[in-house]
């Protein structure tokens, strides 16, 4: 989900935004794009489930990571790897989380740690499974988004609840080949809400937003200053 | 609603928060606070008009608080000063709209600029201007208090809506001797919640947490690395 705030941040304007999103979609219409397809699917799984299980909980501060359920990308898609007892959820994101156009949608490299708080875990985190699931069968990208809405359509998939949010705090997080860790940020999932309405994308700023149109909500991020080990973003 | 960007204060006052609500009483008038009552009416207003509208706009970087309605405190209450058309709302909130147990809660110096979102606009203002209504008219704390808690159960003041939040990035912001400016951040509001709800106050997490008392309220703030006017904040 949060590829394109990668590019956003690093670039630190607002106009450059704006073209990187048409060189971003130009690219994706570009046969010589470096990740046109999936690759082989042990490319994209982790070969050690103790170190998913630690990369994932990299997300957050360890006082809400340690008692969060932990899931683990298997071959058959994700599973629960460790129970949770105070309703969040961490995982480690695969790049067909990104959106539509982002070229780094099929790239093998990207990991992106991250952890949901209950809202998130019962709204946002059947997208994940979803998405998994259909790439997982074979289908292609077109193919996954077409199934994914008319998930939603049939109310398969739920509405996002408020609050939604995630923490994406980990420095040993790959989120695309660009920016690789990028900043610590937080992300906030809002249904039918437009990136004005927190003044997202406005000169000076400190809100990033993206409208998921596949997905059906904005998601709005605000970067902070430290990681989750304690140690402070270096900018 | 504010206040309280500092992490150690929002701690602090959140204990008594807890204790507060835990008895479910209003707050006992209590001989050591500073500012019990309020101050000559003047000590709250901004001699000058322009000033108080440049003030207030700070709170948001100008590509947001241009286009906003901008709100003064005048003997009445607050009137708009500068109409908007991009649906926010930016003012400067006094000392009165600090949680009932804040110390500076009636500080005549306390001036904290914010910048309203939409939904917020729509739902955090009518608590404000209930407030400094009753502030201006005389009313001790805990007649205060009495008279919130009332307006909330009546259901005559609104709960905040999905997505309300705002702006808190003036340099210039002053909340108390002790903390001054505290941080340039942001507030979120929502109807009371859990603090586990987004995973506030638990050591290193970036959000703090704020349950207000008597409003229904849970307020989460995220500090931000700027000011509005560009600068870089103070890495604490």
């Amino acid at each position: 989900m949060n590829r394109k705030f990668v590019n956003t941040i690093a670039l630190r304007s607002l106009a450059l935004v704006v073209v990187l999103g048409v060189a971003w979609q130009a690219q994706a219409r570009d046969a010589k794009a470096p990740y046109p397809s999936m690759a082989p699917l042990e490319q994209y799984l982790m070969v050690d489930r103790n170190s998913e299980i630690a990369l994932a909980r990299s997300a957050a501060p360890e006082s809400i990571s340690k008692d969060a359920e932990v899931m683990v990308l298997g071959r058959r898609g994700y599973e629960t790897a460790v129970k949770g007892t105070n309703g969040f959820v961490c995982m480690v994101e695969r790049s067909w989380t990104a959106g539509i156009n982002d070229p780094d949608f099929w790239n093998p490299k990207l990991r992106g740690a991250i952890c949901f708080n209950p809202p998130a875990v019962r709204s946002y985190l059947p997208i994940t499974l979803k998405k998994t699931a259909l790439v997982l069968a074979g289908l292609d990208k077109a193919e996954m988004f077409e199934k994914l809405k008319e998930a939603f359509i049939s109310k398969e998939l739920p509405a996002m609840q408020v609050g939604a949010m995630s923490y994406m705090l980990s420095k040993q997080a790959y989120l695309s080949d660009q920016d690789g860790h990028w900043h610590p940020h937080l992300m906030f999932f809002i249904p039918q809400m437009d990136a004005d309405s927190w003044g997202a994308n406005l000169r000076g700023s400190p809100i990033l937003a993206s409208v998921d149109a596949e997905d059906g909500f904005t998601v709005f991020l605000v970067p902070v200053a430290k990681w989750s080990d304690g140690t402070t973003d270096g900018e | 609603m504010i206040r309280d960007g500092i992490k150690t204060i929002t701690l602090a006052t959140l204990a008594l928060a807890v204790v507060l609500g835990a008895r479910g009483q209003a707050p006992a008038d209590d001989a050591n606070t500073l500012y019990e009552r309020m101050a000559p009416i003047d000590q709250y207003l901004m001699t000058d008009r322009n000033t108080e509208i440049a003030f207030a706009r700070t709170a948001a970087p100008e590509s947001i608080s241009r286009d906003a309605e901008v709100l003064v405190l005048g003997r009445h209450g607050y009137e708009t000063a500068v109409k908007g058309k991009n649906g926010w709302v930016c003012v400067v909130e006094r000392s009165w709209m600090a949680p009932f147990d804040d110390p500076e809660f009636l500080n005549p110096d306390q001036r904290v600029p914010l910048c309203l979102n939409p939904p917020a606009a729509r739902t955090h203002l009518p608590l404000t201007f209930k407030t400094t209504e009753l502030a201006m008219a005389g009313q001790s704390k805990t007649q205060m208090f009495d008279s919130i808690k009332a307006a909330y159960d009546k259901k005559e003041l609104p709960l905040p809506e999905p997505g309300a939040m705002c702006y808190m990035m003036s340099k210039q912001q002053y909340f108390s001797r002790k903390i001054g400016n505290a941080d340039p951040h942001l507030m979120f509001w929502f109807p009371k919640t859990d603090d586990m709800f987004w995973g506030a106050a638990f050591p290193d997490s970036p959000i703090d947490v704020h349950q207000y008392s008597p409003q229904p309220i849970t307020e989460f703030d995220i500090s931000v690395s700027k000011w509005s006017d560009g600068t870089a904040a103070p890495k604490n």
